[in-house]
């Protein structure tokens, strides 16, 4: 009996197959949801974030740009499209100001579309003036 | 006229060898999804692919026969619908005669010469050597095919179908007499349909598409449809040889049961094309004549010593 | 009957990556066969001399697709060996549970894949169906599907909370049962081992001539594993079998990497029962001081080799990665002559290429 058994595996697999559930789902129609810990798009908290450039020294796949005029007057860009979800900016932050959310940007078609400044205080200033 | 244009072109003509070759087609896809634990496709799947299929261009590689590449899947699908039309559906047969039986199974052996015939005319290396393992295979599997049908032929004393179908009314179901019989038989199919675990002539890892490799398009379409019609013919000829209801049970209940029969018999190969690995050509070889060629010949033996 | 040549690849069905060979056949025998790479030559290591350290640990990790993990865990270790850094015990742990977690991903990918080649799709699909429940793991874990992102020079990025741990648990349970089932097809299965047993087999000596490693090597009989041999840090505290088969066939190959997945999650269960509290990183300078280390782990598919050498600011010299694949190619022609057309999925896909490995 046991002999058999191994012999037929496949044949019990199938069977097993065909009376229990898919395991896929027709995927527009049913929402996919990811996990918890996922590296997702990052996010800055605004308040810690000192314009040391850290996270665009250690980016990988410049992802992140700086434009600095002085120490505290800065510009932090994100570029979806560029970001290898790798997870080095948040490591490299000392004041943990970047996060990943288990979110990810749309796809497009233009990712000139989709990118995110993080930080603007050059325009702050301007219009302070 | 009007009645035999009706059986021509309706029913049991193009129209319903056409559907039932969609619904094959569309219920192998739905198994083998299912034994893979996948949703599978919807209903008009097949029918979706076969219109993507003629809007796509027809391409075919410069040294390739185009004369050929068009007429070959014409002849077979002439064939295999031609073959369609003698085959008895839950005991009606409009078209029966003594003898259709030989008649059929040297049509349904027209598509694999075709077969052959587009892998040498394509101008491919994959064609050319798709085309010469479906001659290959031609040769393991048809001899025994050959002589299990003739198993229920003999068994009955005709070769009209339709007699050999409904005598089963008085002696029941051949494959309770001939179970070797009907399992070679079924062997058989699968490698004249060409289907897994005997897709040698067009396993995809070793010779990509084999025969077909450089057809596309509506030609593409055509052969496809071969294909299917091919499937739908074998099974409803394998279900009127072996095991045929109509005459056992009442009129009203023929017509599900020959169609449930069908359905199973599609369950089988399905069933068969999951759980086998594909066998190498010379492995098939000895197969066909060390295995199958002896058990056909003793099936037949006990089938004649029964009649004495 | 004429000799014909036949093309496959770069691009052709049995290929899930660009190769080419160029097979001479004669009928349905193969005569043998002419090897060419480079189609996914992306120059990894000369980049990497263009990015500081921390760049390079994402960079190395994009050197394959699917042994991710074990490439930054082998360039971290090199980059903290010049460093003189001393690591928690914890960070060893988590790596080496990636490291096996990644090993039994990769075998089962790879028996599907086999599988698909004879075609059983529905072992195919059955055994990626198992291996989706240990990426799930993963991804839950690190964060990532493939590319983990677990290492950093110094440390670990993620910490195992009080979830990861059952859940862990719970798969490898669920894989023990798989793994059984797998066991009995690859047995007992009569048309499989029909296909598998007997094909291109390669001797012990021809193996060692070659200087072929991981479980291709060891379906030969060759007894070799970096787990074992040099060892990192937990595997000399954890139990664990070197698999070896001694035929050198196809199936023999099936078999062993079987057995290794069976090894992988008796480690894994080891390694969340043994986890020690502690820091999950040290803080590391970004300049490495000059100097040249080796190092040496096991990928899934053999001996991984990083060569690093630095000269003290925080670009490495030069990064010389050679991967399990590049050996496993030179025994290639010597298997592609004397079987039939219908062995060469087989053959390819016993040795399991990984030629984006190979390439780099």
């Amino acid at each position: 009996m046991q002999w058999l058994k191994k012999r037929m595996r496949l044949l019990l697999a199938l069977v097993e197959a065909l009376t229990g559930e898919a395991e896929t789902v027709s995927y527009p129609k049913t929402e996919l949801e990811l996990p918890k810990g996922y590296r997702g798009a990052i996010q800055l908290d605004e308040e810690k974030c000192i314009g040391c450039g850290l996270c665009v020294m250690d980016c990988p796949a410049h992802g992140l740009e700086l434009e600095k005029e002085s120490k505290s007057v800065y510009k932090l860009t994100y570029y979806p499209a560029r970001c290898a979800y790798c997870g080095q900016c948040e490591r490299a932050c000392h004041r943990q100001a970047i996060t990943h959310t288990n979110q990810l940007p749309g796809s497009t078609t233009d990712p000139e579309s989709i990118i995110v400044i993080l930080k603007d205080q050059k325009e702050q200033e301007d219009s302070d003036e | 006229m009007a009645e035999s244009l009706f059986y021509l072109l309706i029913f049991p003509g193009i129209t319903f060898q056409l559907v039932c070759g969609w619904f094959f087609e569309w219920f192998d896809r739905k198994l083998q999804a299912r034994f893979q634990r996948r949703v599978g496709p919807r209903w008009f799947q097949p029918l979706a692919d076969l219109l993507k299929l003629f809007s796509k261009e027809d391409l075919l590689p410069s040294g390739a026969n185009e004369f050929a590449a068009a007429a070959l899947p014409l002849i077979s699908l002439g064939a295999v619908l031609t073959a369609g039309v003698y085959v008895p559906i839950a005991g009606f047969s409009p078209a029966s005669f003594e003898g259709d039986l030989i008649v059929i199974i040297f049509l349904l052996s027209v598509p694999t010469l075709a077969y052959y015939l587009a892998g040498i005319i394509s101008a491919g290396i994959y064609s050319v050597l798709g085309g010469g393992r479906s001659l290959l295979q031609f040769f393991s599997y048809e001899v025994p095919l050959l002589i299990a049908l003739s198993g229920p032929a003999v068994m009955a004393g005709t070769w009209s179908i339709r007699e050999i179908s409904s005598i089963q009314a008085e002696m029941g179901p051949f494959v309770l007499f001939q179970p070797i019989g009907f399992i070679l038989a079924v062997v058989g199919l699968i490698g004249k349909l060409k289907r897994s675990p005997l897709d040698i002539p067009k396993a995809k890892s070793e010779v990509v598409a084999g025969s077909l490799t450089e057809f596309g398009g509506v030609k593409l379409a055509i052969w496809n449809t071969v294909m299917n019609i091919q499937a739908v013919v074998g099974i409803f000829l394998l279900v009127n040889l072996y095991s045929s209801w109509s005459g056992i049970v009442a009129p009203v209940l023929a017509v599900p049961v020959f169609f449930l029969e069908s359905v199973l018999m599609i369950f089988v190969l399905s069933a068969a094309s999951a759980v086998f690995a594909r066998l190498r050509i010379d492995q098939l070889a000895g197969l066909g004549w060390k295995v199958l060629v002896p058990l056909a010949l003793l099936q037949l033996l006990v089938v004649i010593l029964m009649g004495v | 009957m004429d000799k014909m040549n036949i093309p496959i690849g770069p691009q052709h069905p049995l290929l899930k990556e660009p190769l080419r060979l160029n097979i001479e056949i004669s009928g349905e025998r193969v005569l043998g066969g002419i090897l060419r790479l480079g189609y996914v030559h992306r120059g990894i290591e000369k980049l990497a001399q263009t990015r500081n350290y921390n760049q390079n640990v994402s960079l190395t990790e994009r050197v394959c697709g699917i042994c991710s993990h074990v490439h930054t865990t082998t360039f971290c270790r090199a980059v903290e060996a010049l460093l003189g850094l001393e690591l928690p015990e914890r960070v060893h742990y988590i790596r080496a549970l990636m490291c096996e977690m990644e090993r039994i991903h990769s075998h089962l990918l790879w028996l599907g894949i086999l599988a698909k080649h004879i075609g059983l799709e529905m072992v195919f699909m059955h055994t990626w169906h198992d291996r989706e429940s240990i990426l799930d793991v993963m991804e839950e874990m690190s964060g990532g599907r493939v590319a983990h992102a677990v290492n950093q020079i110094g440390g670990v990025r993620f910490d195992l909370d009080e979830d990861h741990g059952p859940m862990v648990d719970s798969t490898v349970k669920k894989l023990k049962v798989d793994y059984e089932e797998l066991l009995d097809v690859i047995e007992h299965d009569t048309t499989l081992k029909a296909r598998t047993q007997g094909v291109a087999p390669l001797s012990t000596d021809d193996m060692k001539r070659y200087c072929v490693v991981g479980p291709v090597a060891r379906a030969s009989g060759v007894d070799v594993d970096m787990r074992r041999d040099d060892p990192m840090p937990p595997y000399d505290k954890l139990d664990f079998q070197v698999i070896t088969h001694p035929d050198g066939d196809a199936w023999s190959r099936t078999y062993v990497r079987l057995q290794e997945i069976r090894q992988s999650l008796h480690l894994c269960k080891q390694i969340i029962d043994d986890i020690p509290e502690g820091p999950i990183s040290v803080r590391a300078p970004r300049k490495v001081p000059a100097g040249e280390v080796v190092m040496r782990s096991e990928a899934p598919r053999g001996e991984l080799f990083y060569y690093l050498r630095s000269d003290g600011s925080d670009y490495p010299a030069r990064l010389k990665i050679r991967t399990p694949t590049l050996p496993a190619l030179g025994i290639l022609p010597e298997q592609l002559s004397e079987i039939h057309i219908a062995d060469i999925p087989v053959v390819l896909a016993g040795i399991d290429l990984c030629i984006a490995c190979a390439d780099r």
